[in-house]
């Protein structure tokens, strides 16, 4: 298993749960952030803007979803077709183990 | 060092917190989310949609609605994992969808910023 974190722009990230939902991926886990990328925050006049609001969406899929679900979600949050600087970045990290509460059973290896 | 991230009922902090304590583990971090799982919905409800209620397939509302939950992340040692794992799921198991999730990661380092120590000194 693999968790997928996304930080996409707060005004995307509906767009995005929905594209996840209809491509059969409902389990996810979202929120707020604040932070800054490689652009250094944005400067408008005199002020630099470097805390700004992003929501985290953090999935954990099987190995062999991983590339359909970063797909779905780059091409979902991405602004006006070809992408520009505020997007976001995606991380994939390594889960070793996942457990349901409810049934208190832990989940398929991978 | 494993990290263990839980998503639980916010109801279920204080019991939580309890039990992680109980567990040896006195140091985690706790903040707020919303998610959603496989997308359940209540049978009786949806039931009362195929029989052709109209008022219960506006409760059904859009699918994909977020749930209120809360995630509590601890950084513990290997031989810890297990009996965080089963404390959590102890205190946490209702049986009911949205009971939520334990994920497992693996981490690589841990640094004390107080006194620069690195590793399993740490976190302990």
């Amino acid at each position: 298993m693999l968790m997928i974190r996304a930080i996409v722009r707060p005004e995307k990230s509906d767009e995005v749960l929905a594209a996840l939902m209809d491509a059969g991926f409902p389990a996810v886990t979202k929120y707020s952030v604040a932070g800054r990328g490689k652009q250094r925050g944005i400067k408008i006049g005199d002020v630099t803007y470097d805390e700004i609001p992003k929501t985290m969406l953090m999935m954990v899929v099987k190995d062999e979803d991983k590339d359909f679900v970063i797909q779905t979600v780059m091409d979902t949050a991405r602004t006006a077709g070809k992408g520009a600087f505020g997007d976001g970045k995606i991380f994939v990290s390594p889960v070793e183990e996942v457990y349901t509460v409810s049934s208190g059973v832990k989940e398929g290896q991978s | 060092m494993k990290e263990v991230i839980a998503v639980v009922r916010i109801n279920m902090m204080n019991q939580t917190k309890k039990a992680l304590t109980d567990a040896g583990i006195a140091a985690f971090f706790a903040h707020e989310c919303q998610g959603r799982g496989k997308g359940f919905v209540n049978p009786k409800i949806l039931a009362g949609v195929d029989n052709g209620y109209e008022e219960a397939a506006s409760v059904l509302g859009e699918k994909g609605k977020l749930y209120p939950k809360r995630m509590v992340t601890a950084v513990v040692e290997d031989a810890k994992v297990d009996d965080v794992v089963q404390a959590i799921i102890a205190v946490n198991k209702t049986g009911k969808p949205g009971d939520g999730k334990i994920f497992v990661l693996p981490v690589m380092d841990a640094v004390r910023v107080r006194t620069a120590e690195k590793g399993e000194i740490a976190i302990g």
